[in-house]
């Protein structure tokens, strides 16, 4: 690895740490192309930077931290693929033109129950191509062969859309390949969920504690109440646990399907603790429009439900570990 | 060593303790060990036997045998030693733990020579920081020390002593100095229980079993070369005694916690609730959360070694740990049903391993309250870490008031 994770960490707080929350779409999508977030995770053979699992960690924490609108994950999703078919021909002008910034996006539902009709793909009509992932065949499809239809989310930082294919598109992987294909995407889909979770939760609990330092109540400021300050406690605790397991999953290039989805279900969880706590202890105005409290519960309860909600994961994470137990 | 190697040698640890386990671990420890003497035999007969075979005290320095082994390696021998259902160190923990630690880093190399080599040969220490108005709060310590010539006079009392009744020596935080601030005027000092002027008690827990003790001292006599640090240092040595209960006790704990998960799973097929899903998933939400305690107290350590350890840091894992083992045994006792309602006798020692759920369950709350109530841990962290402002110092209390 070339960079480390506190360089990318560095160049991800330069790039949205010091901008407004959920900055503008079209300006932030062109600032991610250029600083070269969509070539993190292609090999250097490809043109790419060959940054590992934990340089994406980073990324998607300081997209989920400032509220980045945008398809940066599903366009993740795509490359992801790009990067496996090692038998199409017109593989790597489509991998330049994805790290570029050319839209190209996919479900962040999930699922693969081999349907024609793909749910929760953002920025579907501007994309020129969208991926499409079952257990036996994953495709990119043109924007000449799908229709789309907008669907009006209470999360604006997604625009999202309901896709519907028209026909075969490029085959990236069949078979067996296609399997494990689909089972790395997958991976990276939770992964990338629960950092932007936990990036999310990290920016809520930070201005949940600037306001309490703040705000006067009863002639002294919010902070200085335990029953306020244990609240913080709490959520510092389980975000900062939470945090350790995604960094130590970062690390397991083996972590399977199940270890990513009981991280995500748990990010999930903690972000949406902070964000319903964050609207709390802000009082009548985090009950506002034009404060961005808000923002961060929608968010939360956006990522809870893609990629398979924490019913699904806990009772696959039980199960699996009973048979482990066995 | 790097990826594969390391994976290899990790891999050959893990296969080597197994195979000692599978040698050496004792059978029916729960069922012989019901009266406290048989406890006694049972814990001291397990930690000679770990002694021998290199595995008691993986986290000490490597000068001393036993120790040495990283992070990683001491996570995979506690994980074994859970998942072969040994009996934990109870009675040995606070002298591996608590005292090894702070002789380490306070005690001269005398003072090591002379015991260090009779925690390994089972000496058992305890730890006397607690009293009646100090639990929490032990800058409020009130147990006397006069020094007289050579030694230190002492009297006083100390409560909530783990294993305080069967303990050879104790780690004693006393006052020195009435003078200036409350923390200046601690003295910590290593004191002989055997010595003339102390009465040990054991206090019954809630669960009938008795952990704790508490300790009477009348002109007592310590001498002074039995101090660690200077005088009026106590406070800032006691901190390295906290510090790692806070931490380093807890790598073993959760790494314990991980694999006694086992025990749960069985329960789940036993009962024949494998396909309740409420069951399954709170069994998958709690391995999550065993998950992240792990790493949670992985992180600690890396940064307790990269010297970049904050105060505070300490205080989540304790509390990441104490929460989750609430969670773990009270999932015990609802999957126990009715027959976990039914008193039955304990096994002696406390953990989550006893194999009577609701005396484990009852055993959490000493995870919430001592060592620093989860509320004093929530203040550390709210201050400390968060940089929340401190309480206002100033107070009075309602008139008529004690």
């Amino acid at each position: 690895m070339t960079m480390t994770r506190a360089e990318v960490q560095d160049a991800a707080d330069k790039a949205f740490g010091q901008s407004e929350l959920a900055p503008d779409a079209a300006q932030s999508w062109a600032l991610i192309a250029e600083m070269g977030w969509l070539m993190m995770g292609v090999p250097e053979e490809l043109g790419g930077l060959g940054l590992g699992r934990e340089a994406t960690g980073v990324i998607h924490q300081g997209v989920g931290k400032a509220l980045v609108p945008g398809p940066v994950l599903a366009q993740m999703l795509t490359i992801e693929a790009l990067a496996a078919a090692d038998d199409l021909p017109e593989r790597d002008a489509l991998i330049a033109d994805a790290m570029a910034g050319e839209v190209m996006t996919a479900s962040l539902a999930g699922g693969l129950d081999g349907a024609d009709r793909l749910t929760c793909v953002p920025d579907a009509d501007t994309a020129s191509h969208v991926l499409h992932v079952t257990d036996d065949r994953v495709a990119l499809v043109p924007a000449e062969q799908v229709s789309v239809t907008y669907r009006e989310g209470w999360d604006k930082s997604h625009r999202l859309f309901d896709v519907v294919l028209e026909g075969p598109g490029l085959t990236l992987a069949r078979g067996d390949a296609a399997r494990a294909l689909a089972d790395r995407i997958e991976a990276l889909r939770l992964f990338c969920l629960a950092g932007d979770s936990l990036g999310g939760a990290e920016a809520a609990l930070a201005m949940t504690v600037a306001y309490l330092e703040t705000r006067q109540q009863f002639d002294r400021p919010l902070a200085l109440f335990q029953a306020l300050k244990h609240r913080v406690a709490d959520m510092r605790t389980q975000l900062t646990a939470a945090d350790a397991l995604f960094w130590s999953r970062a690390q397991q290039a083996d972590a399977d399907i199940i270890a990513l989805g009981a991280l995500k279900a748990l990010a999930c969880a903690v972000y949406r603790l902070v964000a319903e706590e964050a609207i709390q202890l802000h009082g009548g105005i985090g009950l506002t429009m034009e404060h961005p409290c808000h923002l961060f519960l929608k968010r939360a309860m956006l990522n809870g439900a893609l990629g398979g909600d924490a019913d699904h994961w806990d009772e696959r994470t039980g199960r699996a570990a009973l048979e482990a137990a066995a | 060593m790097e990826g594969q190697a390391l994976t290899d040698a990790l891999d050959g640890l893990r296969q080597e303790v197994r195979q000692w386990l599978a040698d050496n671990a004792p059978h029916g420890w729960r069922e012989r060990s019901s009266s406290e003497a048989a406890f006694l035999q049972i814990q001291r007969d397990w930690f000679a036997k770990l002694v021998e075979g290199g595995y008691a005290v993986p986290h000490w320095p490597a000068q001393w045998p036993g120790g040495g082994r990283s992070l990683a390696e001491q996570k995979i021998l506690y994980e074994e030693l859970a998942r072969a259902d040994t009996p934990r160190l109870l009675l040995s923990f606070m002298s591996t733990y608590h005292a090894a630690c702070t002789l380490f880093e306070w005690a001269s190399e005398e003072q090591q020579a002379l015991l260090i080599p009779r925690i390994l040969a089972g000496e058992i220490w305890c730890q006397g920081f607690s009293e009646p108005n100090a639990g929490s709060d032990l800058a409020n310590v009130r147990t006397r020390a006069e020094r007289v010539g050579d030694h230190y006079v002492v009297n006083g009392q100390k409560l909530w002593s783990t294993m305080g009744q069967f303990a050879d020596k104790c780690l004693l935080l006393v006052r020195t100095s009435n003078d200036g601030p409350k923390q200046a005027g601690l003295t910590y000092l290593l004191l002989d229980l055997k010595a003339p002027g102390v009465i040990a008690r054991p206090i019954h827990q809630i669960h009938g079993d008795e952990e704790f003790a508490e300790l009477f001292l009348d002109n007592v006599e310590i001498p002074v070369s039995d101090r660690l640090g200077e005088e009026g240092q106590g406070w800032a040595v006691a901190q390295s005694t906290l510090s790692s209960e806070r931490g380093l006790t807890l790598l073993e704990l959760s790494a314990r916690l991980r694999g006694a998960l086992w025990r749960l799973g069985e329960l789940i097929r036993a009962q024949g609730r494998q396909d309740d899903q409420g069951i399954v998933r709170d069994f998958g939400r709690l391995s999550a959360k065993v998950d992240a305690t792990c790493a949670v107290a992985d992180q600690f350590l890396a940064n307790r070694i990269a010297g970049i350890e904050r105060v505070g840091d300490a205080s989540i894992v304790k509390l990441s740990y104490s929460r989750t083992l609430r969670d773990f045994t009270s999932l015990g006792i609802r999957l126990g049903g009715i027959d976990a309602q039914y008193h039955s006798p304990i096994t002696f020692g406390g953990g989550m391993e006893t194999g009577n759920w609701m005396a484990d369950f009852m055993n959490s709350y000493a995870w919430t309250i001592a060592g620093g109530s989860d509320e004093v841990q929530r203040n550390i962290i709210a201050e400390r870490l968060v940089g929340m402002p401190r309480e206002p110092k100033s107070w009075t209390l309602k008139e008529g008031a004690a």
